[in-house]
């Protein structure tokens, strides 16, 4: 396997030689790939939101944000500003603790998420062994918080849209964790990067889609249940609930959950391309194409070039899949609560566990094909 | 045991028309993305107003015989027409004339009427007002002329979408002097007009 580039490797060593010991010389990196996804994942807040208001526009045959910044490119920013210069209300019988606690408990494990989503053989803050069961456990936080939000705002229609934020996740939780299960079960191993490699060496071909194109589907639609995207944002369903649970927030409040619904937007999508498009795989093999070039798969220029690839795919992918959620947006119809859970219940669990079941026997009779 | 597999059949079946619709529907929406926007935008871009546009009433005092059928047709009696009885002259004298647009339907019935047609219907239609009391126009407010949206600097006109050239839909960028589609109206008066007509 191509070892790629390890920054944290050769930074270590070089701080190592200048005389630190080996512990002080790690801790001195450890902030360094954090900060560095915390600001590339509100970065990508502003990019999913300009993306979400160009091609809603597009696609009704609007211009959309014009004049702040080029392309308005900066209206995510200047509507930001908006909201913090916003009076911070708590409505008057609400609970304050839980009505403040309840939208950082939606944001926090969205970005504490980021841990495990690999760009590349090393670009990832910790390779754990259980990444994505962290990534499953963490989702399921955020209901909570929902909940929290919609209970303590004191206001019908935020109880209606916290209840159903909860009952939403969890009934989407279930399809979606078995079609990860499937996965798992392919790459024998629930870290991230072990299953992006195990997707890698035949380029587009490896790729898991072509694997678990059932799974696929249902891990993409569970996944916008999760973010409470179209067609299913029936927390927040504006037509009938106001705004669901945000119905009582202001200000910064209100504009957490906001960061907190684009930032998962973009995680789902990054854990989709990571789990079935071969995360920073090129559609052509890398380690194939070298050696068509004759290129040592060692050399230096060679590794920059694949680790700047794999980072460009892997957005690439993440973004081609948000545009895909955007387009659905405009497309679908909200459907109804019944309906919903319908879905998740009567149809994405019982496709889900015959996929699981199915991807066992294949595993079983053609272990070459199916990482036995 | 044939029912129940039936049944999944059914059901199988079903799932797939879905998503065929909805695969449908992703397709619609992405062959709507390729289109150009229709905005005006507003400020900077207007569109300009059809021949037979009726927006606010035009008012020439002069001409004004004081004969009150503006009053008379209107829907709801809305125009004040203020005079005077001149006894040596055996005339009225109109002394003042005012139309509220606040309540005006801009039905241009007083238009229609008006025996020496000193009424008439001009391209304004930009009458937003901080108080619904400005919108009470008196004669001099209604004589004057509006800004037309072709003269004025600050802003492209835009032609609509029935006078444009044949088989065009963007009014962006069109070269001056393209004849819009079909037949102009004093064209067709000219070929159905007789010799002898006066």
């Amino acid at each position: 396997m191509n070892p790629g580039i390890d920054l944290q490797g050769s930074f270590i060593e070089i701080l190592t030689d200048l005389g630190l010991p080996q512990g002080a010389a790690q801790a001195l990196w450890l902030p360094f790939p954090m900060v560095l996804i915390l600001i590339g994942a509100t970065v990508s807040i502003f990019v999913t939101v300009w993306l979400e208001r160009k091609i809603s526009a597009a696609a009704q045959q609007r211009i959309g944000p014009e004049y702040v910044g080029p392309l308005g490119t900066l209206q995510a920013a200047a509507d930001g500003i908006k909201l913090l210069f916003k009076e911070d209300i708590t409505p008057a019988k609400a609970d304050p603790i839980l009505f403040t606690l309840g939208p950082a408990i939606v944001v926090i494990p969205v970005f504490l998420s980021y841990l495990i989503v690999p760009f590349g053989q090393h670009m990832v803050i910790t390779d754990i062994g259980i990444g994505i069961f962290l990534w499953i456990a963490l989702s399921s936080i955020a209901p909570i918080g929902l909940l929290m939000a919609g209970y303590s705002s004191n206001n019908k229609y935020s109880l209606l849209g916290g209840l159903r934020a909860a009952a939403q996740s969890i009934s989407y939780e279930i399809p979606m964790a078995l079609a990860v299960l499937a996965i798992v079960l392919m790459s024998n191993s629930l870290s991230t990067i072990d299953i992006v490699n195990q997707q890698s060496g035949y380029g587009i071909l490896g790729w898991n889609i072509w694997r678990q194109p059932a799974g696929f589907l249902i891990f993409w639609i569970a996944a916008l249940a999760e973010c409470e995207r179209l067609p299913f944002d029936l927390p927040e369903a504006e037509e009938e609930l106001v705004a669901g649970y945000q119905t009582e927030y202001t200000g910064m409040k209100f504009g957490l959950f906001y960061v907190g619904s684009y930032v998962n937007l973009v995680l789902s999508a990054l854990i989709v391309s990571i789990l079935y498009l071969g995360g920073w795989e090129f559609p052509v093999s890398v380690t194939w194409i070298a050696s068509l070039l004759r290129v040592s798969e060692d050399t230096a220029w060679l590794q920059v070039i694949t680790a700047a690839i794999g980072i460009m795919m892997t957005l690439f992918k993440a973004y081609a899949l948000v545009f895909t959620a955007i387009l659905l947006r405009w497309t679908v119809p909200r459907v109804r609560i019944d309906q919903l859970l319908d879905f998740g219940w009567k149809f994405l669990l019982p496709v889900s566990l015959v996929n699981l079941l199915l991807t066992a026997a294949l595993k079983l009779t053609f272990p070459v094909a199916f990482g036995g | 045991m044939l029912g129940f597999l039936k049944q999944i059949g059914d059901y199988a079946k079903d799932s797939f028309q879905a998503a065929k619709y909805i695969g449908q529907g992703l397709s619609v929406t992405f062959e709507h993305m390729g289109r150009r926007p229709v905005t005006v935008q507003y400020p900077y871009e207007k569109l300009i107003p059809s021949e037979r546009f009726r927006g606010r009433i035009h008012f020439e005092f002069d001409k004004c015989i004081a004969c009150e059928v503006c009053v008379r047709v209107c829907p709801i009696n809305l125009p004040v027409v203020d005079w005077d009885f001149d006894k040596a002259t055996k005339k009225k004298t109109l002394k003042h004339y005012s139309i509220d647009f606040g309540v005006c339907i801009f039905c241009g019935n007083c238009v229609e009427y008006c025996p020496t047609n000193c009424l008439s219907m001009t391209e304004e239609y930009e009458l937003a007002a901080y108080d619904r009391h400005e919108l009470n126009y008196d004669n001099v407010a209604l004589g004057r002329l509006p800004y037309k949206v072709t003269q004025d600097a600050m802003v492209t006109p835009l032609r609509e979408l029935a006078y444009l050239p044949k088989g065009v839909m963007d009014p962006h960028d069109l070269p001056a002097n393209t004849r819009r589609a079909g037949k102009l109206p004093q064209e067709i008066l000219e070929e159905t007009a007789t010799p002898g007509d006066p």
